[in-house]
């Protein structure tokens, strides 16, 4: 199962890191945005982009951030705005930055800072951007809240550099305040469903809630512990995937929540991330902290009727569907991200701070 | 000298070659053959080759005397010349031979010619001869034929007076057989009789006939009382009827219709009669059989149902049938349907009885008593083709009976799994786990083998109904075993809680208390799943195949039935399977511990650590019990220590070593450098540890394993979590005290220490002050905890 190191490295990062995304609004390199980890150095958000020839990782970008950072979102339609999750100590916030424009060096100082969302009271875990496309609406959670942020609404953003066009306006949000043991739910994530702008996914402790945005109320919800990641279906409405601690990777279909669609065995030990291709829909990849991902390949039913059927499928089967497993990493694996641009790249972050840049076309069969 | 002299054999096959171009029409193709055996290619192209149909004696000449020496050419003159004698010998022979054949073929037709001309004249003589003797043969049958005609006309005329004889003879014939009751010659005599009186009857004969029609008349009184008489036996009966029915037609042609009219509405009523009296009987024996089945469930003493009861037998009702079909030979139709319902109610109570629990011998007997029956049956009405119905309804019996009893085995295992659930619940036993799995492995061997014996005392018996289906059980046999396991397997995955698919509703809802008791059964599935594909699999393949082998009547398409190769793979990966869930049960349970210990206090404001903390006493408790299961149910691993070259972990350490000289190269060039790269760096020279290597059915790899994955997930929450200078001396204080109490649950120390150590570097990084507590604190917390923990094991036993 183990393929040949084919990935390219990038060893930039010169600290920890966490956190790994496509630059996906990019229509013109392939290019990733990582960032470190760092508690006591200063922190730096790389831009790296894919050499056209595809043999090579070249920071096309260093910028300072100034507290150590534990999610990172690209805009889905502005290549040149990010957000992040940042800690120090025992503050935390979170920011939504630009990259300025870089006049022929590569090293800017600092990306300017557009807006911080500062309205949360608890512990920010991440920032969602609406995966599908162009959307004035941002959402960030913390372990008790749901924030729905709307983005100015005749914001250019994508042609005028201007920041004040990118505002955030403060106060306008719809805050969707938990019971009052906000704490027990513990959100620690979610996802943002890219055939649906009114549904989200959160992680909690014991479960998978469903979020109805326009009503701000609970719809359904996956009784599973342990949830660690969560991403939906790109290509298929009602799906999506689980990564947990223990069980491995589980494949969802909303409309029959009780059961998973499917298993898969995960890793050795705790399975960090998970995601679908954008591209191809039955192909799936995990990022476990035994240091290795795994490249899954998944058939999901195609219809109501074979549903049913593999509702039943024994877990003994699945063992198959997994394709490689690149074992090339020395930590274990946090960030994760296809391409979008080249949909059979990915690039993974191990938390020795190393990016490595894989193709997944080896794998593929075309008919 | 090319040339030379040629051997003597290959002269004279080319004298031979030479000969036969001569006679052969098509010389080239004789020639052709000759050369090619013979000569190389390239002699037969050239011009000095004698052979050649080509050949120039011109040009050969030239060559020759180009070529050759005197003395050369001399020697090939005289060689030449012999072998034109030799030519000319052999011509000569072949011309005298033809000739001698010619004049022998010419004296042969000379003969002939002679032979034919002698033989005309002597055929003329002989027609001669054969017209005197036909003229001679017509006078003698003329001069007899006066004779001849007379003779017969006498012969005719003693015939006649035979028969009027006969005639006047029958009344007294008639009253001697009404005497002895011999209706049946009195009817036959008077229907031979019959035509007589038909021609004669009104002149010549009449009061013979008169006086026989009296009698028969008698005859058919008698016959009637007969019939009406329930004291008779039912064939005597048939018989009276048939004879009436012989009867018929003249005597109502006769008399009007005084008797026919009677009789008719006799006959229908004695069938209706018969078949009432059938039915009652198929019914009350019916009854029977249900009562004898009920008695024998509540009794067990079911020795002798096989037989029948007495009140009924087969013989009676075969008895019945019989003359019933002397009588109606039209009706065997219905006869057939209510002989073919007899036995199938009798084949469904043997079917029902299966469904309870029997034995092969009380299934033997039941078979064997129908088979009885079918076979006295089978005499009687052959077309019913009992045996076959029989045949086939064995054959699904014996094909339920081998499922039933397969299906018995299944859930005697499961009562086996099940009731150490209850047992642990109730009484405290000392090594609950322990039984349960010794318990279960012996109902799976015994059970199978004894099933095996079983079914060997099916294929044993002699009862030819079994005998010819003996293929078809080996089959089901070794069908049986296949899906018997299959069965199992998925047994085992709904016992574990992987097959709440199955019953979705009532595993949700206490899956919290399934939970405790399933941990260590999950574990003692895994340790069957192994027994099964190590001893129990091999038992029972060399079982089959000393008893069960053969068979293989069905289609080979899908192979032998019984693969034990696929089971022992099923079930090797179920144990696999069951034992990484028992992993995974411990480890969440453990994880959650972990998980409440790291997010609860706020790491930034911790205070000084005074003591180890809770959690890892809870930790040490969690691993003691699971020390405590897998040593009941696991054995000792000493012995596999030498499969470690096949696990995971060292392919891939050895494989990392040359890949990570060249990201050593690779992160050289990178301009950024910094401490954190160099302690990188650092990490990387040291001997990588693999952690999660390949899990085996042994007590100290389940432990360690366990052991690995919970220190490496307290690595992975520690690096999720930010500490002040006390958090961080917190975990380094709870990490050394593990790394002294882990050493007694395993030995694979360097792991542990290699986790523990991770656990410190990572609270290292994560810390934002990371001073280390001072040594001798350390220690002194560290013993003081260590005193402290011996004191309450040494007060709480």
């Amino acid at each position: 199962m183990r393929g040949p190191s084919t990935g390219i490295v990038y060893g930039g990062l010169k600290y920890q890191a966490r956190c790994i995304t496509d630059v996906k609004a990019d229509v013109d390199h392939t290019s990733f945005l990582a960032g470190t980890l760092s508690l006591k150095e200063e922190n730096e958000v790389h831009l790296i982009r894919l050499s056209p020839s595809g043999s090579e990782l070249i920071c096309d970008g260093l910028f300072y951030h100034p507290n150590e950072i534990w999610d990172l979102k690209s805009c889905p339609f502005d290549p040149r705005i990010f957000s992040t999750v940042f800690t120090s100590g025992e503050t935390y916030g979170a920011s939504v930055w630009k990259i300025p424009e870089l006049y022929g060096q590569s090293n800017a100082p600092q990306p300017e800072q557009l807006v911080s969302l500062d309205e949360h009271s608890f512990k920010i875990k991440s920032v969602l951007w609406w995966p599908s496309g162009k959307h004035d609406r941002l959402i960030s959670i913390d372990e008790g809240n749901i924030f729905l942020w709307s983005l100015d609404s005749s914001n250019k953003v994508a042609k005028v550099s201007s920041s004040k066009d990118f505002l955030l306006s403060s106060g306008l949000t719809e805050v969707i305040s938990q019971e009052s043991v906000g704490m027990l739910q513990n959100l620690s994530g979610g996802a943002w469903d890219p055939h649906d702008r009114n549904a989200l996914a959160g992680i909690c402790d014991s479960s998978l809630q469903f979020w109805d945005l326009r009503t701000m109320k609970k719809t359904t919800s996956i009784e599973q512990a342990h949830i660690r990641d969560v991403d939906y279906n790109p290509k298929k409405q009602h799906f999506l995937v689980t990564a947990e601690d223990v069980s491995g990777i589980q494949l969802w279909d909303l409309r029959r929540p009780k059961f998973p669609v499917k298993e898969l065995p995960g890793h050795a030990h705790w399975t960090w991330a998970v995601r679908h291709n954008p591209e191809y829909e039955d192909l799936i990849l995990s990022a476990g902290t035994d240091s290795t991902i795994n490249l899954w390949s998944i058939r999901l039913p195609g219809n109501e009727g074979s549903s049913s059927e593999s509702l039943f499928d024994s877990p003994t089967t699945l063992k198959d569907s997994l394709i490689n497993s690149y074992t090339d990493y020395e930590d274990s694996v946090y960030g994760l991200a296809w391409s979008t641009r080249e949909p059979l790249i990915f690039a993974s972050l191990s938390y020795d701070g190393r990016v490595i840049v894989e193709s997944v076309k080896s794998f593929i069969k075309r008919k | 000298m090319a040339e030379g002299v040629p051997p003597m054999d290959e002269k004279a096959k080319r004298t031979r070659d030479l000969l036969a171009s001569f006679y052969s029409p098509d010389a080239s193709a004789a020639l052709g053959v000759g050369g090619g055996a013979g000569v190389s290619p390239r002699r037969i192209a050239s011009p000095d080759s004698i052979n050649s149909p080509f050949f120039d004696p011109e040009v050969y000449m030239s060559i020759l005397v180009q070529k050759l020496n005197m003395e050369g050419l001399l020697q090939k003159h005289v060689e030449m010349a012999a072998e034109i004698k030799n030519l000319d010998t052999d011509l000569q022979m072949l011309v005298y031979e033809n000739y001698n054949k010619f004049i022998n073929a010419t004296e042969t037709i000379k003969r002939m010619k002679n032979n034919i001309v002698g033989m005309e004249t002597n055929m003329e003589q002989l027609l001669v001869k054969i017209t005197s003797v036909q003229s001679k043969s017509d006078l003698v049958n003329t001069s007899l034929f006066e004779k001849r005609e007379h003779i017969e006309k006498l012969h005719r005329t003693r015939n006649l007076l035979r028969k009027v004889q006969l005639i006047y003879d029958l009344p007294t014939r008639l009253a001697k057989c009404i005497k002895v009751e011999a209706y049946a010659d009195a009817v036959r005599y008077f229907i031979g009789a019959k035509p007589i009186f038909e021609a004669y009857g009104d002149s010549s004969f009449q009061d013979c006939k008169r006086a026989s029609e009296e009698a028969i008349d008698l005859v058919i009184k008698n016959l009637q009382a007969k019939i009406y008489l329930d004291s008779e036996p039912i064939e005597a009966r048939a018989e009276a009827v048939v004879l009436l029915k012989q009867l018929n037609f003249p005597v109502g042609l006769l008399h009007g219709l005084p008797i026919y009219t009677c009789f008719s509405p006799l006959v229908d009523n004695l069938k209706t009669k018969l078949l009432e009296k059938l039915e009652d009987y198929l019914l009350k024996f019916q009854d029977e059989y249900k009562d004898t089945g009920v008695s024998a469930c509540n009794a067990t003493e079911s020795s002798d149902i096989g037989q029948l009861p007495d009140t009924v037998s087969v013989g009676d009702i075969s008895k019945i049938i019989r003359a019933y079909l002397i009588i109606f030979p039209d009706s065997e139709k219905r006869l057939i349907e209510l002989v073919q319902k007899l036995f199938n109610r009798r084949y469904g109570i043997i079917q029902q009885r299966i469904k309870e629990r029997m034995t092969p011998a009380d299934l033997l007997n039941m078979m064997r008593a129908i088979w009885e029956d079918v076979n006295v049956m089978d005499e009687i009405l052959a077309e019913a083709a009992l045996p076959a119905f029989s045949l086939e309804a064995a054959r699904s019996i014996v094909q339920q009976y081998i499922s039933t009893s397969f299906s018995y085995l299944l859930d005697e295992i499961t009562d086996a799994l099940g009731k150490s659930q209850q047992t642990q619940k109730e009484v405290v036993e000392e090594c609950p786990y322990q039984n349960t799995l010794e318990a279960s492995k012996k109902t799976i061997i015994q059970g199978s083998l004894d099933l095996l014996l079983d079914f060997r005392q099916l294929l044993d018996d002699n009862l030819e109904l079994l005998a010819k289906l003996t293929d078809l059980i080996v089959d089901w046999v070794q069908e049986g075993f296949q899906g018997f396991f299959e069965k199992l397997n998925e047994q085992f995955l709904v016992l574990c809680g992987r097959g709440y698919i199955a019953n979705p509703d009532s595993c949700q809802v206490d899956a919290v208390q399934m939970d405790k008791v399933q941990a260590g059964l999950v574990l003692v599935l895994a340790q069957l799943s192994v027994f099964i594909e190590q001893s129990a699999i091999p038992t029972i393949t060399e079982e089959i195949a000393a008893s069960f082998s053969g068979g293989g009547t069905r289609a080979y398409e899908h192979g032998p039935p019984f693969v034990p190769g696929e089971i022992c793979r099923i079930f090797h990966s179920a144990g696999e399977r069951f034992l990484l869930l028992y992993i995974n049960m411990r480890t969440q349970k453990i994880s959650v511990l972990l998980k409440k210990r790291f997010i609860t206090p706020n790491w930034m404001k911790h205070k000084e650590p005074r003591e180890v903390h809770m959690f890892v006493d809870l930790l040490l408790q969690e691993l003691e019990a699971v020390g405590m299961e897998v040593k009941q149910i696991l054995p000792q691993g000493l012995v596999r220590r030498h499969r470690h070259s096949d696990s995971l972990g060292s392919t891939t350490s050895s494989r990392s070593n040359p890949t990570r000289e060249d990201k050593l190269t690779r992160t050289n060039t990178q301009r950024a450098r910094s401490q954190f790269l160099e302690s990188h760096l650092a990490k990387l020279f040291e001997q990588k540890m693999e952690i999660f290597t390949k899990v085996q059915h042994t007590q100290e790899s389940v432990l360690s394993t366990i052991i690995k994955f919970c220190l490496k997930s307290l690595q992975e929450f520690v690096r999720l979590q930010t500490f002040n200078r006390s958090g961080f001396q917190q975990i380094h204080l709870d990490a050394e005290y593990l790394k002294n109490t882990l050493k007694e649950f395993v030995d694979d120390e360097a792991a542990i220490d290699f986790l523990l150590k991770e656990v410190v570097g990572a609270a290292h990084e994560r810390c934002l002050d990371p001073i280390p507590l001072e040594a001798p604190i350390l220690d002194r917390l560290i013993s003081i905890k260590l005193s402290k923990s011996k004191e309450q094991s040494q007060t709480s036993p």
